[in-house]
């Protein structure tokens, strides 16, 4: 336990939990919006069963990237504006590693809650049941990514007093492949076809952002902090 | 006890806009010493705590530590500690747990500490509340706390006595006092005069901008 606390990784993951507990609605906001966006398509489109099981899945990951996209606007504006991140800068401790700590407690508490949630949206949309184990796998692996390379835009526009129009406008573009194999594997499955390939892309995006993005962020915070 | 450190620089400057704060500023500070910096509010004071700090970046000159750069020298951070105007608190904690933090984050936990530095800048009895509710003063005052969760060399200070009380000021004077006579450094800024205070034996003045 001891080792744990020390742990810059662990740390910083166990403090930010702790803070988002304190504050339940940043725990609640993006599944709640995640929710409203998926659940208005069935009202506004036909009630056709066939239209709604193809574009289900997509309509999905379109809330997911949404959803992670709101959160992320206040992922560092707490830490900036009481202080926390100048300290943070200064510390001997990696900012790298904190950051990738920070990135991870933040995809928990969204991403995470999110595709474990989306299985039962699936059923709204009548998805069969196949479909819904490669989304729920795709946002599995999909969502990580999605926090951590909206992270660097979040430090990048963390001074900015109306960063979220910007962060939308650095980080969709980033997301966009991400979103292609997400979704792209539904229709695969839906044709009888393999989805491996896309799993495996998705897996590789996840790899180099985890790997990349903590050193980004850190060195985002570095530059607009100065 | 730690072996005497000292902090220097030269040729440092800071520029906002077009405007030059201050270019080709030296300094030296020695263990036992506080520089004082003063100037007119604009001058450049919080800048300069921050290059120190190491937040911001001189665009010219250098600093050094020990004869070492500053730049990425985890021995410089890990002995020098910044005390903000904001204060590094977060609202949804309570005053110990911030505390705890940041003494986590020298890799040492020891509560009896964290009660001790408390019950020094008394406020203890506010330990288990949360630090939305602590006024301006008490805030201040568990944001110096920070000073004494691990052994810092070198205290920056940024308008320390601002918003707290005259005993509140009598005991950061007195932590101040015993942090120099243990060899400590400290620079802050203050835009009162120190002439009157206990700490005007150990002070050296810097000045910046246009008197």
């Amino acid at each position: 336990m001891n080792n744990l606390a020390n742990n810059t990784l662990s740390m910083y993951f166990l403090r930010e939990w702790q803070l988002m507990f304190r504050n339940t609605s940043s725990l609640i906001q993006p599944l709640t919006f995640f929710i409203i966006i998926a659940l208005l398509f069935p009202f506004s489109l036909p009630a056709e069963s066939a239209l709604l099981q193809r574009i289900g899945g997509g309509v999905i990951w379109v809330s997911a990237v949404l959803a992670t996209m709101l959160s992320l606007e206040s992922m560092f504006h707490s830490d900036y504006h009481d202080g926390t991140l100048e300290q943070m800068l200064i510390h001997p401790r990696s900012l790298p590693l904190a950051m990738l700590g920070k990135s991870l407690a933040q995809w928990s508490a969204t991403g995470l809650i999110l595709s474990l949630f989306s299985p039962i949206l699936c059923l709204t949309f009548n998805i069969p049941t196949e479909q819904i184990w490669v989304l729920f796998g795709g946002l599995l692996l999909g969502t990580p990514s999605l926090t951590l390379i909206g992270a660097i835009g979040a430090a990048l526009t963390v001074t900015l007093r109306r960063g979220g129009v910007l962060i939308a406008i650095v980080i969709l573009p980033l997301y966009i492949p991400i979103l292609i194999f997400g979704s792209g594997m539904l229709n695969q499955v839906a044709q009888g076809l393999e989805v491996t390939s896309q799993f495996y892309a998705l897996a590789a995006i996840l790899a180099l952002a985890i790997t990349l993005a903590p050193f980004a962020i850190a060195a985002a915070l570095k530059v607009t902090i100065n | 006890m730690h072996s005497p450190d000292t902090l220097s620089a030269s040729g440092l400057s800071c520029t906002r806009g077009d405007n030059t704060l201050f270019a080709g500023l030296d300094l030296s500070v020695s263990d036992g010493e506080c520089l004082h910096v003063t100037g007119p509010n604009g001058s450049g004071k919080t800048s300069l705590l921050r290059i120190i700090a190491g937040i911001n970046v001189s665009e010219t000159g250098s600093l050094s530590w020990n004869t070492e750069n500053t730049a990425s020298n985890i021995k410089f951070y890990r002995s020098s500690a910044y005390i903000a105007h904001k204060d590094g608190l977060k609202n949804e904690l309570t005053a110990i747990e911030n505390l705890r933090y940041y003494q986590q984050l020298e890799g040492k936990v020891n509560e009896q500490r964290l009660d001790d530095t408390l019950a020094r800048l008394k406020i203890l009895q506010c330990a288990d509340l949360a630090t939305q509710q602590l006024s301006f003063g008490q805030r201040r005052r568990l944001a110096f706390a920070r000073l004494l969760v691990s052994e810092f060399s070198l205290w920056i200070l940024d308008e320390p006595f601002t918003g707290i009380d005259k005993a509140g000021r009598e005991v950061i004077e007195t932590l101040c006092i015993e942090h120099l006579d243990n060899h400590g450094l400290i620079v802050m800024t203050h835009h009162q005069s120190l002439t009157n205070s206990k700490l005007n034996q150990y002070r050296t003045e810097l000045r910046l901008g246009a008197a």
